[in-house]
């Protein structure tokens, strides 16, 4: 089995402010700027309201996601392009990965 | 032999390919909802998806703890507990639309999600949708909000074609297996089927063919490279020729298709011995 992601690597932690971000279909700047696709738009599920058209323009009928953090890569034209400041993204910390070789190794 | 062809292919139709066994577009496949069920499948939502099992956010924590255990147990629930669905190339595609009716356009609910894109008239739907579903599309008006537009069979080839030509990768959708419910017409990055298979090799089946380059008339152009939703084609510099890489490769023909020379064919995934198993 193949591992087609970077097992170990800590992802960018995107934080939306939902308080700020109310109207994400109507907006649709970060979901259409992103190179990465790394957002997405979900309509408020209730299951009173499932048979109900809603109307991007209502506050709170649409929340906005980040499921594809591992895609993001901080370029930050998501934080650039936001109208409400809504979007923060938190870099992990990484250090630098060094390979564990003994000089013993290499007959030194 | 792919899982759907083991349990719902024919050998007496269309050599036991699952899609060409007329059976899967019968009527009583359909299967109603009880009154009382919770959400199901493509209507289960960011918010609810999250309750009803282990999502993508699972399997990225796992990745981030670097716990293979893990990654492997939610990989395979996401897996198992997918509906099914395979990429076809454009001359399968024909024949499926032969099989089954009704055909409606409607808009594209991946495209609606990841990048807000609301189509609402014939000349946007980027999806179809087939069967006796089609006939219940007003149950979830949010899903097909922007209408649906009822089809023949030589109106929904032409419009397949199109797509085809736009660029578009063909994947038949099953909605509680096995009927067949929907035929997306897929890209990078905004299909989910398509970007799970090629992310995290879940979902989407590979299709039954591989992509094979004749040197001899390929001549470089490159047009293929620009077509290939997988990053399986590549232009190879050394050669000055197309290269595909097989293992990538899902067999969609979109670089077959797009080939002003036919330097590219389509050969069945059975006849290479160490592709013949390889689905995902």
């Amino acid at each position: 089995m193949t591992y087609p992601l970077p097992m170990g690597r800590k992802f960018p932690k995107i934080t939306i402010d939902h308080e700020k971000c109310t109207v994400p279909f109507l907006c649709k700047k970060c979901l259409q700027i992103c190179p990465m696709a790394v957002f997405s738009v979900a309509r408020v599920m209730e299951k009173e309201k499932r048979l109900e058209e809603m109307d991007p323009r209502i506050e709170g009928n649409y929340v906005l996601h980040a499921p594809r953090r591992d895609k993001c890569t901080v370029c930050n034209l998501c934080i650039d392009v936001c109208l409400v400041d809504a979007i923060k993204i938190e870099v992990p910390a990484v250090g630098r990965v060094r390979p564990k070789v003994s000089g013993k190794q290499w007959g030194q | 032999m792919c899982w759907l062809c083991e349990q719902f292919g024919d050998p007496e139709y269309g050599n036991g390919l699952w899609y060409l066994n007329p059976k899967n577009y019968a009527r009583n496949m359909y299967k109603l909802r009880a009154p009382d069920a919770g959400f199901k499948g493509a209507e289960v939502g960011l918010e609810t998806g999250a309750r009803a099992g282990p999502t993508t956010q699972d399997l990225l924590a796992a990745a981030e703890k670097g716990d293979h255990e893990e990654y492997d147990k939610i990989r395979t629930i996401m897996q198992e507990g997918g509906q099914g669905s395979q990429v076809l190339p454009l001359e399968d595609a024909d024949r499926v639309l032969e099989l089954c009716s009704p055909i409606g356009l409607i808009a594209c609910i991946c495209r609606k999600d990841v990048r807000a894109i609301d189509e609402r008239n014939e000349h946007e739907y980027t999806c179809m949708g087939m069967g006796v579903g089609m006939l219940k599309w007003e149950r979830w008006p949010e899903r097909y909000k922007g209408g649906c537009k009822f089809v023949n069979i030589d109106e929904a080839k032409e419009w397949n074609h199109e797509m085809d030509k736009r660029g578009f990768v063909h994947i038949l959708m099953l909605f509680g297996a096995p009927f067949i419910g929907g035929f997306c017409q897929c890209d990078y990055p905004d299909c989910s089927a398509l970007r799970s298979a090629v992310d995290f090799g879940i979902g989407t089946l590979k299709g039954h063919y591989v992509a094979e380059v004749d040197y001899d008339e390929c001549n470089g152009c490159g047009i293929c490279a620009q077509r290939c939703q997988w990053g399986a084609l590549k232009f190879e510099v050394t050669s000055g020729k197309a290269n595909i890489d097989l293992f990538k490769c899902f067999g969609c023909g979109l670089c077959e298709t797009g080939c002003p020379r036919g330097a590219i064919k389509l050969v069945e995934r059975k006849s290479v011995p160490a592709l013949a198993e390889v689905w995902q």
